[in-house]
């Protein structure tokens, strides 16, 4: 049982545990080390099930088999179209093992979207997860020429379907492992042909302004990455790992996925985005990835149940988290623990941080990893008083994930740590905008030169966008997106995503965008937590029908008021918020306004919601 | 039915619970006088709870019921009638061996004004003229669709302002319930009587009434007149089983609701 005070186990391993230049190569290579040994595990019908090695590398095996006897030749694109789960997982590597590109889709994306990006990729087959995404395939089929073949993961409701394009998975299976045992070997023989510079994997950036754009990603700099990876934080085959971030997103795909397929560690797949929550209690992920957003509701649940609790257990874990606040703060100040603190500790673990850590289902964690987007220091500076380390990586799509990631031995909230030892970082001294080179870093954008030429320069350092500064220990902070800030009429410089992210520790704010470019002062559009504000509706009698009933109540109004007074106290008057608006409509991922992620998109809701905005500055 | 009147029932923040269980979670909601307001929502969403709070059978945890602005929050049913307001409950319930006649004076039973009474009675005879031809016979025999009228009459016998009216559609032939539907919209029209109807059969329910509630696990999700109501995509596709066909024929998987 670790603790804050001594994390040496998180040490990194820079020895090669498989060997393999490409992904196949590695597949092929770990599937026989590990034959016996479980690495997937999902649920069917209600009860876990596990997949050993040997069992994905024959799924996998038949599978490419079946690709190769649909036509699909080395270099052709395939899309997945599908929430994560095994199948996703496998289709991935065979697509990879038959030298083919993979491409994946977010499952909420819109028709049209899928029509794109099958166009734009130029693929020949399609995964789809199951009829309602195969509504969407086959809506879009007639503008979409060179796609030859839907494979359909489920197949349930679609018995009465005869279409020449569709087939089922586990039929595509039985195709290939028949095809297979009149041709043995040829998958194998594909593999091995592949080439580690050769195209791996498409990933579409969310695209917050304009079409999403596919950033390209060679064999060998996955295969680097996911070495790299094991360097900063070592994981192994006794590690249960959670998958549930969409895959098509590089979190999950190379430090989920690919990062296990390399380490061994047992990926547990959730049921489906909704049953998160409890699937993490089920898994108990010794190693977890995961976004802002899922921190910040993980929080926001136990402070909600912190509320229902009685006065005693309050202030027992009132003591408990204070207890660990202490032992946070001299860890994070490189202080020795006394020995006294640490019995506290013990005390505090036992009687309520435990079971905190329980309710959440990070009891078994060894570390915590977010990435993908700015977290609030407070927001780490909790988890780190659970007793559990909390370490932020950061890295986009272009880098094939983190870039930078803080050290177990030196932790400092805020920042994101230093340049991880496989890559460069460096500022532009005259931007201060964050530059990255290294084999990890991508191929280009697909199709996109002009976009490729902006994003990588002469030198092979590749532009973020990201503006940060570094301090002496060599750790960089990000201070905002390069397009995002915001000039004021006033002439001064101000980087929303700060006061942002001390909007969203709130519990009762999920996600908010400052305005203010070219304005006398600050305004926010925020997206109220639904679950939160309805409980603290109904605490305090507001009366409410509907969602947007909810934003409208005065009571509401003044609790989010309250909340951006307490951010505003953390800033100078010029970066004070004046007024806000709430978003009045309650938004899924399938809407324009968010990406794929959760996360608003800045310049659409500033367009969308323009006359909203003119009325907070109108007196 | 204009907004600065004060409505004839309002809902504050209402949460009631069997037990353990919470049935309705914060609802508010209110009828204006002479309006037909429909609540619909799923089996278990808590659209019974709400009218046996109001009609006081339940005592809210929280929040509060007004009947003309005053707080009738938890006061004894027998008051809650003598208010002027109805309960006409799901599944009927009437007095299986009384006859119809003594089932329509129990509705009376808190009137003292005679001639009132026998004027109701012979109105209630003229809505429904097959309870005058059964009035001797006990109200067990009646069919479902009879025992439904009864109880709507006997809702009736007490001379209400406002009607709470418990899924009349229960167990009856598509004919059975236009009938009544149509006798429920008549006592609106006529009378003047307030209805507060919950119902399952969004259809019908939408086009009797002029305002409708979406209830779905105990909260409200969705406000407006029924006309906006039946052109919303959600309405249409759970409630009216309405949905636009995909590219194949048959579709199996359902859409995310948005409420909006």
């Amino acid at each position: 049982m670790s603790n804050l005070w001594n994390l040496q186990d998180l040490q990194g391993n820079t020895e090669i545990i498989v060997a393999g230049d490409t992904i196949p190569a590695m597949f092929w290579q770990a599937a026989a080390q590990r034959a016996d040994q479980v690495w997937l595990r999902q649920k069917e019908l209600g009860i876990w099930r596990s997949w050993t090695w040997q069992d994905c590398a024959n799924t996998v095996q038949d599978l490419g088999h079946g690709l190769m006897s649909l036509g699909v030749q080395a270099h052709d694109r395939c899309a997945i179209l599908a929430n994560t789960s095994r199948e996703w997982v496998l289709s991935d590597l065979a697509i990879l093992c038959c030298g083919a590109v993979s491409n994946g889709i977010y499952p909420t994306d819109a028709a049209s979207q899928v029509q794109y990006l099958c166009q734009d990729s130029d693929s020949v087959v399609l995964f789809v997860e199951n009829d309602e995404q195969l509504d969407k395939a086959l809506a879009v089929r007639d503008q979409l020429p060179r796609l030859r073949h839907i494979v359909v993961f489920d197949m349930t409701g679609l018995q009465q379907l005869h279409d020449p394009m569709v087939m089922g998975w586990e039929a595509l299976v039985e195709r290939g492992r028949a095809w297979g045992q009149e041709q043995p070997g040829t998958l194998r023989a594909r593999s091995d042909a592949c080439q580690a510079q050769d195209l791996a994997i498409l990933v579409y950036t969310s695209g917050t302004t304009g079409k999403p754009k596919g950033a390209m990603h060679s064999h060998a700099g996955l295969v680097y990455a996911v070495r790299g990876f094991n360097t900063l934080a070592r994981q192994d085959a006794r590690d249960d790992r959670m998958c549930f971030l969409p895959l098509c997103h590089i979190v999950e795909r190379i430090g989920g996925e690919y990062h296990a397929l390399y380490t061994g560690a047992v990926l547990n797949f959730v049921e489906n985005p909704e049953t998160i929550p409890e699937n993490v209690r089920e898994i108990a992920p010794t190693v977890f990835v995961a976004v802002p957003r899922v921190w910040e509701k993980f929080y926001s649940s136990v402070m909600i149940a912190l509320k229902e609790s009685s006065p005693l257990q309050q202030m027992t874990y009132a003591w408990g988290i204070g207890v660990g606040q202490r032992i946070a703060e001299r860890v994070l100040a490189q202080q020795a623990v006394s020995w006294v603190l640490k019995c506290q500790f013990t005390l505090a673990r036992w009687l309520v941080l435990n079971n905190v850590r329980k309710l959440i289902g990070i009891h078994r964690a060894r570390m915590l990893i977010s990435g993908a987007a700015p977290i609030s220091p407070s927001l780490i500076k909790w988890y780190l008083s659970l007793g559990v380390p909390m370490l932020e990586a950061w890295g986009m799509t272009e880098t094939c994930g983190a870039s930078t990631a803080m050290t177990a031995a030196r932790i400092k909230p805020g920042s994101i740590g230093p340049a991880a030892g496989f890559n460069e970082v460096r500022l532009d001294p005259i931007t201060n905008e964050i530059l990255v080179r290294g084999p990890n870093v991508f191929m280009g954008y697909l199709n996109l030169p002009d976009k490729t030429a902006e994003a990588l320069d002469a030198d092979g350092w590749l532009h973020t966008g990201d503006v940060g500064e570094v301090d002496a220990d060599g750790y960089f902070r990000i201070t905002d997106r390069m397009k995002d800030i915001i000039i004021t009429a006033g002439g001064k410089n101000i980087t929303p995503s700060e006061f942002e992210n001390e909007l969203k520790f709130s519990p009762y704010i999920t996600d908010a965008v400052l305005i203010g470019d070219q304005r006398p002062y600050l305004t926010a559009i925020i997206m109220i937590d639904q679950d939160n504000v309805e409980k603290f509706a109904q605490d305090h009698d507001v009366p409410f029908s509907n969602y947007a009933s909810l934003t409208q109540s005065q009571a509401v109004l003044d609790l989010i008021q309250s909340v951006v007074d307490q951010a505003n106290a953390q800033f100078a008057r010029v970066e004070q918020v004046k007024k806000f608006w709430l978003l009045d409509t309650q938004l899924s991922a399938e809407d324009e306004e968010l990406t794929p992620t959760m996360k608003l998109k800045r310049q659409l809701v500033q367009k969308k919601y323009a006359p909203h905005i003119e009325a907070m500055y109108r007196s | 039915m204009s907004g600065d009147q004060t409505p004839i029932l309002q809902l504050l923040n209402v949460e009631s619970s069997y037990g353990p269980i919470k049935a309705i979670r914060g609802v508010s909601l209110q009828v204006n006088a002479g309006e037909i307001v429909t609540v619909l929502g799923s089996n278990g969403a808590g659209k019974s709870t709400i009218l046996k709070t109001i009609s006081g059978i339940i005592e809210p945890r929280k929040g509060s019921v007004l009947h003309q602005g005053q707080d009738i929050t938890g006061q004894d049913p027998a008051a809650i009638v003598q208010r002027g307001v109805s309960h006409v409950p799901e599944g009927r319930e009437v007095f299986p061996l009384l006859s119809v006649h003594d089932n329509l004076l129990m509705g009376a039973y808190t009137r003292q004004d005679r001639d009132g009474v026998a004027r109701d009675m012979a109105q209630v005879y003229a809505y429904f003229p097959i309870l005058q031809e059964r009035s001797g016979q006990h109200a067990g025999l009646l069919s479902g669709g009879q025992q439904q009228m009864l109880a709507l009459s006997r809702a009736l016998m007490a001379e209400p302002d406002m009607i709470l009216l418990d899924e009349p559609s229960l167990g009856l032939s598509p004919k059975l319930t236009l009938e009544i539907f149509e006798i429920v919209v008549r006592i609106n029209r006529e009378r003047g009587t307030t209805i507060l109807l919950v119902e399952q059969n969004a259809h019908m329910a939408l086009n009797a009434a002029d305002r409708g509630y979406v209830l779905e696990n105990g909260r409200i999700v969705m406000e407006d007149s029924c006309e906006r109501l039946r052109e919303k995509d959600d309405i249409r596709e759970f409630y009216l089983g309405m949905k636009d066909d995909s590219v194949r024929t048959e579709r199996r998987w359902k859409k995310k609701k948005t409420w909006r």
